[in-house]
């Protein structure tokens, strides 16, 4: 036997294993999603054990595209979970970290503190922020409305200058569950927890940033945002398309702050969509799953494009 | 084109002070070079020319403007770093106008300027390439490049070929010297490699904890040191230091009116061997390094001191054998032991 198949022998259990590992949960969903299978169904009880015999061809895909109202609402609502929260979080881990990137009393607290939310689990996380702070009524949200109307009256019976305010509208505290608002609470939440992620990759790049160079940039007459522009961004465009790349990953499949903040209402993403189908419609939510790949993919493809390079060099 | 004026100038770090009030004059067009041991504040005292450090005490003055409180860009000088400090991602050309386009100065004087400068610096073939696919005599041109095109009235250099190759440092320094020529602009040079001091300056100051010990032209350095720190800095091999007893003669017989504390210092250049009778000092042969055009004779004196004698031909004598010398009175230094 020759050195190399040798080598391929011994490499095959691991190999088989990952090959099984993928292929036989993807295997599966695609063929739940070419099938009738429902998991309860009085009057078609053959539907609920999945078998060849209850071929459906695309018509779970034609269900999932055309006759269920929300799944173009899902990809759009994942793309703009992702989309924003990336964003924000890019530009606080950013402003924070080169905060912080001085030296000052009390660094090193500042610092554990920066970090901790990262390690406060997503459902806790989520109950806490739309319980406590984005309630409309018993969370800071309505509290420093509250507040802010108190101000208000209070300017408004001011003897001389009252009238003047008296124009003022009364403030409503935003309700974050509404079903325009309810992205927006989880965008809030997730970029809270995600932003310490993002400082602690661009803080320990930033220590690597060549003084010399910033002197040089000084000399040259670069004021500060010049200087940010033209060194740390590019200094910080690898560790800028890992916190992108890493994200978009986790992202994609947001669930548990989706189903605290409002139970899907107003605000799905798809793998919530999967998770309300799999409730009943096994293929549908197969079907779905198989449409959570293709946008995953696209989403990386488009990523690598534009970030991918940065890594690669 | 600018002279620079240095008055009072002292520098602390929290506590600590580093730069114990330096008086300076820099003539316009002079080349002017900074030497010192390590950690004598060579680099803080550029550093407070370019603006980069807060002064703590005294005044600079560019021109006949004092800088005090004049941002690093407007004060017409330009550094170049040890390490070069490109910048990574941008091309050759990019490095070099960056100031000019910072600036907003128009395209067209930019690629003047530019062209020009990488003409003069012989790098017009790399101005597309990044600083990381080129050499490091390379990136040193460009770093110089990047200061010519701003056309400033002071130059300042941070040792800028420690990180070079012997062969490249001595063509890079000639360099250096024929751009001064050419531009005919004040530089000021920190370096502690004594040839390059030799070699480039108009006028050399040596700085030893944070004081300027002495400030001469190369020559008058060499020839007429004030102290046995710059004796001993200035020149290579270093000076010989010899106190009274290690002399065979006594002391003011050998340089009038010189006290029994004070210690004679001879380059290792000017020792001549003699016989014991007409000698000054003896000492026992202990190596010889032959470097071809001479040869420098390591000695051991009766206290154990080292002294160097560099002569034309190696001495026949076996190791171990003392050894007679003298040396011609105007080559003889004198120093009080402070
Ligand atoms: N930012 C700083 N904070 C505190 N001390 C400093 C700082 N920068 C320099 N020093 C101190 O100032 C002294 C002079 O430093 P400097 O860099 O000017 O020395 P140098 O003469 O350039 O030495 P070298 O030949 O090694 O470059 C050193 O003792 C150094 O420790
Ligand atoms: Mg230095």
């Amino acid at each position: 036997m020759s050195n190399k198949s040798l080598l391929r022998l011994l490499q095959a259990p691991s190999i088989i294993l990952l090959l099984l590992w993928m292929l036989i949960p993807l295997g599966m969903t695609l063929y739940f999603s070419f099938i009738r299978y429902v998991l309860n169904n009085l009057r078609k009880p053959e539907w609920t054990t999945p078998s060849i015999s209850n071929w459906r061809g695309l018509g779970n895909y034609e269900y999932v595209l055309y006759k269920s109202k929300d799944f173009w609402f899902a990809v759009q609502n994942s793309l703009l979970i992702v989309g924003s929260i990336i964003i924000l979080t890019v530009i606080f881990g950013l402003a924070i970290s080169i905060l912080i990137n001085r030296t000052f009393p009390g660094r090193g607290i500042v610092r554990v503190l920066l970090i901790s939310p990262f390690f406060v689990m997503p459902s806790v996380n989520a109950v806490l922020w739309i319980n406590m702070i984005l309630d409309p009524v018993l969370g800071l949200n309505g509290l420093a409305i509250e507040g802010l109307n108190q101000i208000l009256k209070d300017l408004q019976d001011l003897p001389l200058l009252g009238r003047f305010f008296s124009l003022w509208p009364v403030f409503e505290p935003i309700s974050f569950r509404a079903t325009q608002t309810s992205s927006y609470a989880v965008i809030i939440m997730v970029t809270w927890q995600w932003t310490p992620f993002a400082v602690l990759i661009f803080m320990t790049s930033l220590q690597s940033e060549d003084q010399q160079q910033i002197e040089a940039a000084i000399l040259d007459g670069a004021n500060a945002w010049s200087r940010f522009i033209n060194l740390t961004i590019p200094h910080l465009a690898r560790p800028i398309s890992i916190v992108i790349m890493i994200q978009a990953i986790f992202h994609l499949s947001l669930y548990a702050e989706i189903e605290i903040v409002s139970r899907g209402n107003g605000n799905k993403n798809l793998p919530y969509l999967i998770g309300e189908f799999s409730s009943n419609n096994i293929g549908a939510a197969s079907a779905t799953g198989v449409f959570a790949v293709i946008l995953a993919n696209i989403v990386a493809i488009f990523l690598l494009r534009i970030v991918g390079k940065s890594l690669m060099e | 084109m600018a002279k620079l004026k240095i008055k009072n100038l002292k520098k602390s770090y929290e506590n600590e002070q580093i730069i114990h009030g330096v008086n300076l004059e820099i003539k316009d067009g002079e080349f002017v070079v900074f030497v010192g041991p390590s950690g004598c504040g060579k680099s803080t005292l550029l550093r407070l020319i370019a603006g980069l450090e807060e002064i703590t005490e005294g005044e600079i003055s560019i021109g006949d403007k004092v800088v005090n409180e004049i941002a690093p860009s407007k004060r017409g000088v330009a550094m170049v770093f040890q390490n070069y400090a490109l910048y990574p991602h941008m091309n050759v050309y990019k490095n070099m106008s960056f100031a000019l386009r910072q600036a907003r100065m128009n395209k067209d004087e930019i690629n003047r300027r530019v062209k020009n400068a990488a003409e003069i610096l012989q790098i017009s073939d790399f101005l597309l390439k990044t600083p990381r696919s080129l050499s490091g005599g390379q990136r040193q041109r460009v770093a110089i490049g990047r200061a010519i095109v701003r056309e400033p009235d002071v130059f300042l250099f941070d040792e800028p070929l420690s990180n070079l190759d012997a062969a490249l440092r001595v063509n890079t320094r000639l360099e250096i010297a024929r751009l001064h020529k050419r531009l005919g602009t004040t530089m000021i040079y920190v370096t502690h490699d004594q040839v390059e001091a030799m070699t480039l300056a108009d006028k050399i100051v040596v700085l030893n904890n944070g004081k300027i010990e002495q400030i001469g032209s190369p020559i008058e350095l060499y020839e007429n040191p004030l102290n046995m720190f710059v004796a001993g800095f200035i020149g290579s091999p270093k000076m010989n230091f010899l106190n009274s007893k290690t002399l065979t003669k006594n002391i003011s017989t050998i340089v009038k009116g010189a006290k029994r504390e004070d210690i004679i210092g001879i380059r290792p250049e000017h020792l001549l061997k003699t016989t014991y009778t007409k000698s000054i000092i003896s000492a026992r042969l202990d190596l010889i390094e032959n470097l071809g055009e001479n040869v420098l004779v390591h000695m051991i004196l009766n206290n154990d001191d080292q002294i160097i004698a560099k002569m034309n031909t190696a001495p026949k004598e076996p190791i171990g054998t003392k050894l007679h010398f003298t040396a011609n009175i105007k080559n003889l230094h004198l120093f009080n032991k402070k």
